[in-house]
């Protein structure tokens, strides 16, 4: 044991009368393979609040005049930007196939009188739809739609 | 306990958490070097050590068969049901240590009680209405008066009424880990289990206990309560199923009057 766990983990809402020692966490709880992925999972959040950052950027720079605006262009077209985008999108994969794997499970047997389709039709639409929005808002990104 | 059938055993080392509530500060490692045989589960070795070698080590067991849920630990990190678990995956040297996230109270065991009053939080028994008679989709009854539930009514809570209460989904769940006041997997999943219960009336009652204290939605979905479950329970759907009916019964609140049936039944 070597890792704590929060002080009260567990703990009786009133102290028995035998003292305990504190509970603990294993020290290589890190180390197990499907933690590591989890602890991945959480740190892609750090990746979205910088993707959200580089957006708000952009933002202030349709407001700062054309010349801003034409720089911002330029700059993100960096090589580090770029990678920097990239990262973002393995992020963006990584979590919604680890969400789309875990989804259907979350599905109540029915809801109220009518029942969801079988997992793996939630698992298809769920892929469908993913992959139909990303489509539609590459295309209009590209100037395809309006 | 299988013991004389290998002519040579092998030799393992088990490290074993100790701790003595009388002496002891902060728990401690001790190491046993003994012959292990190629069928043993973890359970008993440690039960050799127990018999054989140091009558002094504290662990809990019963059944040796899967089904009373005494004999968690963590072995070589993992909390694992010991009577189930073969001796044989492991490597010359495994750890054993009592469960995690809970306080210690001796060597392997551990303190049950907040478990407990998490179990309780959750009304785990069928809540009935008081007036019975005549109530609109209320369930059946047969001549016998007992209540009437079909296969197909029963396979919808089957699976989560299966929990043995192990508790070693508290052991790998991060969040029990880090947030005290968490009702945890086997909680939530055994009051999910009642509120999908046909025979059952008291969803309101039990949603307002996942959307309080401790809610439902402190699950972060780490999905690892359901890796070690011993008994295939799946507690991390039940969580958030659990979540998805709670915020149906929120929303729901707002437009469809409440009381009556569940809310003064059953306790």
């Amino acid at each position: 044991m070597a890792g704590p766990s929060h002080p009260h983990a567990m703990a009786p809402s009133r102290p028995g009368k035998t003292r305990t020692a504190p509970p603990q966490m294993p020290a290589s709880w890190w180390s197990h393979p499907r933690i590591r992925t989890y602890l991945l999972f959480d740190a892609t959040g750090i990746v979205y609040l910088l993707l959200g950052l580089v957006a708000l950027r952009v933002v202030w720079a349709i407001g700062s005049g054309p010349d801003v605006w034409d720089a911002t262009m330029a700059s993100l077209k960096s090589p580090v930007y770029v990678a920097f985008h990239v990262l973002g999108l393995a992020a963006v994969i990584f979590v919604g196939v680890r969400f789309f794997r875990f989804f259907p499970k979350s599905q109540p047997p029915r809801i109220g009188p009518a029942k969801p389709p079988p997992q793996p039709v939630i698992l298809a639409l769920l892929y469908v739809a993913w992959i139909g929005l990303t489509l539609l808002f590459a295309a209009i990104l590209a100037g395809g739609i309006f | 306990m299988s013991q004389s059938r290998d002519a040579n055993p092998k030799k393992k080392t088990l490290v074993i958490t100790r701790f003595d509530p009388d002496t002891d500060e902060v728990p401690k490692t001790q190491e046993y070097e003994i012959p292990v045989h190629a069928d043993w589960k973890v359970l008993d070795a440690v039960n050799f050590i127990k018999d054989e070698v140091d009558a002094t080590i504290s662990h809990r067991w019963s059944c040796r068969m899967a089904v009373c849920g005494s004999c968690g630990m963590m072995v070589d990190g993992e909390p694992k049901l010991t009577c189930k678990t073969a001796l044989s995956d492991y490597g010359d040297r495994v750890t054993i240590e009592p469960l995690a996230n809970f306080p210690v109270v001796r060597d392997l065991v551990v303190e049950l009680e907040g478990f407990m009053e998490k179990f309780q939080r959750v009304k785990p028994w069928v809540i009935r209405a008081k007036e019975e008679a005549g109530r609109p989709g209320g369930p059946r009854k047969s001549e016998k008066g007992t209540y009437v539930q079909s296969p197909a009514e029963l396979a919808e809570f089957k699976q989560f009424s299966m929990c043995i209460n192990c508790m070693l989904c508290y052991a790998a769940c991060p969040v029990v880990a880090n947030e005290p006041e968490f009702l945890g997997p086997a909680a939530i999943a055994l009051g999910h289990r009642y509120n999908l219960d046909s025979r059952d009336q008291g969803q309101d009652e039990r949603n307002q206990v996942f959307r309080g204290e401790g809610s439902v939605f402190s699950c972060s979905f780490a999905n690892e309560c359901s890796e070690v479950c011993p008994k295939g329970v799946d507690p991390a759907a039940a969580v958030n199923q659990a979540k998805f009916g709670a915020v149906i019964d929120w929303a729901t609140s707002f437009v469809v009057p409440r009381g009556g049936a569940g809310s003064e039944g059953g306790e």
